[in-house]
């Protein structure tokens, strides 16, 4: 065999070798994922919207720590009523332990960025899936979950700071919101939103107080301290959503 | 026969009386056998057209179909009252097909068209809280839809022009193992 015929046959090998790859990048897009405590952390609990026993709170920090973060396409939909693993055969994972400011980190839409898989296979990613975990460093280590701030109610002001050590795993489905989320084509971009809802700790004072989410909520009152130290108990509240749609979540 | 006609002016009513000329038999016949045909010709046509009756008077029609139910509440069991309902089609997940607004029992109803199988997906919102449901529109479910059968001008084209090369092809290799 010749040598411009092996080397024809070499690159006729490599562009079969390269080709699934080229194929497999094109089918990819990027999936950008984000957390939001909503304009309740930004804006605090401020009339109407104070907190179900009339505390007006401002936070000046709310840290979660969140880990194994992953978004799925499933079928049939997950529905987290039902609960267990997310049985997703396509899925997009963003690597790494992410220590968040919801406040003081959020955008203009109340957003934290966390981070993106920049070669997440195009498709719908209609449930999600991440863990509330300890973080193991800095000031903050030993906890999954910090809120600080300031609450007032009838001229008296104090400030709280209450913590969390608890950890769970949140499993959501599809995005609920404005707009629908997670569709991912071919070397576009999507977003999926991890939803903290802060009205499930504290209650909504524009609420009825026999509104379920009100008669679960132990509300400000219990923390109102003068500033010392408190330990939050989380386990029964459904905080994480995935913008409006509930979750299953699972203690550890 | 005389005709009685009231009318009022500057708070004044007025009646007249209008008398016409007695017409001969065999027009007055003439004339009742007009007014009998203008009656049929009202009949058939209240029958087959809707016509005002009344004025402020509602017609309602309807369209016997097969659609969707969903009913939104809380898992407390309390029905979502005025719940917005957005509804997605599977040829757009993107953007909403329909919009509306549950009743005071959270349900909502709509029919999807037929011509569109796969998931259909409906969000039901309130008050900062939500769920979806997806609902699988099978093909066999829309087969009385008319779709469109056989081959496009194009499609039948490229496949003349592959037929005939081929006949081109096999008849001219042969040909040139004759000469050969």
């Amino acid at each position: 065999m010749s040598l411009f015929k092996r080397r024809m046959l070499h690159c006729l090998l490599a562009c079969f070798l390269i080709f699934p790859f080229m194929a497999a990048s094109v089918q990819a897009g990027i999936l950008t994922f984000y957390a939001s405590g909503e304009d309740l952390a930004t804006e605090g609990f401020q009339a109407p919207r104070l907190s179900k026993d009339g505390w007006t709170l401002t936070f000046s920090h709310i840290f979660v720590t969140l880990s194994d973060i992953t978004a799925y396409q499933t079928d049939p939909p997950y529905d987290p009523n039902q609960g267990g693993p997310i049985p997703g055969e396509t899925l997009a994972s963003l690597p790494g332990v992410h220590t968040l400011d919801l406040v003081m980190s959020a955008q203009d839409d109340n957003r934290v960025l966390i981070g993106a898989v920049m070669d997440a296979p195009a498709g719908h990613y209609n449930a999600l899936s991440w863990k509330m975990t300890r973080t193991t460093e800095g000031i903050l280590s030993g906890y999954s979950m910090v809120l600080t701030g300031t609450a007032e109610k009838n001229g008296e002001t104090v400030p709280f700071q209450l913590y969390s050590k608890e950890e769970r795993t949140y499993r959501c489905g599809e995005y609920v919101g404005d707009e629908r989320k997670g569709l991912l084509s071919a070397q576009g971009a999507a977003d999926l939103e991890l939803t903290f809802h802060l009205d499930h700790i504290f209650g909504r004072a524009d609420k009825p107080a026999d509104d379920p989410m009100n008669t679960e909520a132990p509300g400000f009152a219990p923390f109102a301290d003068n500033g010392k130290k408190q330990m939050l108990t989380l386990q029964g509240l459904h905080i994480g959503h995935a913008g409006e749609g509930h979750c299953n979540v699972e203690w550890h | 026969m005389p005709v009685r006609d009231t009318a009022t002016s500057n708070g004044t009513e007025t009646t007249f009386v209008r008398t016409f000329p007695a017409l001969p038999l065999m027009q007055q016949l003439v004339n009742l056998g007009k007014s009998l045909r203008l009656f049929v010709l009202s009949v058939g046509l209240g029958l087959s057209v809707p016509v005002s009756l009344f004025a402020h008077g509602v017609l309602l029609d309807y369209t016997q179909s097969t659609g969707i139910t969903v009913q939104a509440r809380y898992d407390t069991g309390q029905s979502m009252a005025g719940a917005q309902i957005t509804v997605y089609a599977p040829d757009d997940p993107a953007r909403p097909w329909l919009t509306g607004v549950g009743d005071a029992e959270g349900r909502f109803s709509f029919v999807p068209d037929p011509a569109l199988p796969g998931t259909w997906s409906i969000q039901a919102r309130l008050a900062g809280h939500g769920a979806m449901v997806h609902i699988l529109l099978s093909p066999e479910q829309s087969e009385h839809t008319p779709r469109q059968q056989g081959y496009t001008a194009g499609q039948r084209a490229l496949m003349t022009a592959c037929v005939l090369w081929g006949c081109i092809g096999t008849a001219l290799y042969f040909y040139r193992r004759r000469i050969s």
